[in-house]
């Protein structure tokens, strides 16, 4: 069994006391404890500006516990990278901000998609996932 | 400037041939400036008591559209358990027990509200609002 760990510290002097909280968690496939995720997409590259792009080109196996990690590169604090699933709006990824979220991919309609703002912007990503369903030549 | 960083590491020694170590830490600020975020929501805990209906946890009418930022962790430690993560009325995935998301919340529509439902009764989900006033 493959195991792969994400953790998270989100750290804070926003309130009067200081701020502190971390998570860790095991990626595992959907509903058990006896098997881990084992297949990964990684990539990086450029978004150049004016389309919204498919982030996954493949079809994951819908409805697992996928998870899906997204870095913008870019260091102007005007750029940013939107980041939609089947045409609504989760958020912007401005520079430096990253984003880890379970990816359901539901159904053919539940890609994440993401568009490129301000200009050309750098963009890390990850998924691990159960499996994809191949794009045949 | 209240300084608010979230810091990532996915490791893993044997997904790949090679060791897997990714590490990045972002300082969060507002939209489109080195501002940084100003209000938080603080650190919450709900139990959804029982029918696990859906729950809306943030409101789209309640925040203004900026960068936000969510931090969401399913407590159970069942494996089968988790919460379904829904904007508006798309399915986002589910966080099955033990697993967390931090993702950025734009609340562009008063429609945009981020809801969950969770897979059984009792189960017991911890959040935060990181919020671009």
């Amino acid at each position: 069994m493959a195991t792969t760990t994400a953790a998270v510290t989100l750290t804070s002097d926003l309130m009067s006391t200081n701020m502190s909280v971390s998570a860790s968690t095991t990626c595992m496939k959907a509903g058990t404890t006896a098997d881990g995720l084992d297949q990964m997409e990684y990539g990086y590259l450029d978004l150049p500006t004016g389309d919204e792009y498919d982030l996954i080109a493949s079809t994951p196996t819908a409805s697992k516990a996928s998870k899906l990690y997204l870095k913008n590169h870019s260091t102007d604090e005007t750029y940013y990278v939107a980041v939609t699933q089947n045409a609504q709006a989760i958020g912007k990824l401005y520079g430096g901000d990253w984003m880890f979220i379970p990816a359901d991919f539901h159904d053919a309609a539940g890609d994440i998609a993401i568009t490129a703002n301000g200009g050309t912007n750098k963009i890390c990503y990850a998924l691990f996932h159960e499996g994809t369903v191949l794009v045949t030549t | 400037m209240a300084t608010t960083t979230a810091t990532i590491t996915i490791s893993s020694t044997d997904l790949l041939t090679d060791e897997l170590a990714l590490s990045t830490t972002a300082t969060l600020t507002a939209a489109g400036n080195s501002t940084g975020l100003v209000g938080s929501g603080g650190l919450g805990r709900k139990r959804l008591a029982s029918g696990h209906a859906q729950y809306v946890l943030f409101d789209g009418d309640a925040y203004a559209n900026g960068a936000h930022k969510i931090y969401l962790k399913n407590t159970s430690t069942t494996a089968a358990e988790y919460f379904t993560i829904e904007i508006n009325s798309e399915q986002m995935g589910k966080l099955y027990a033990g697993d967390w998301a931090f993702f950025p919340w734009e609340a562009n529509a008063d429609t945009n509200d981020i809801k969950i439902d969770p897979s059984a009764d009792d189960m017991v989900l911890e959040y935060m609002i990181l919020i671009d006033e």
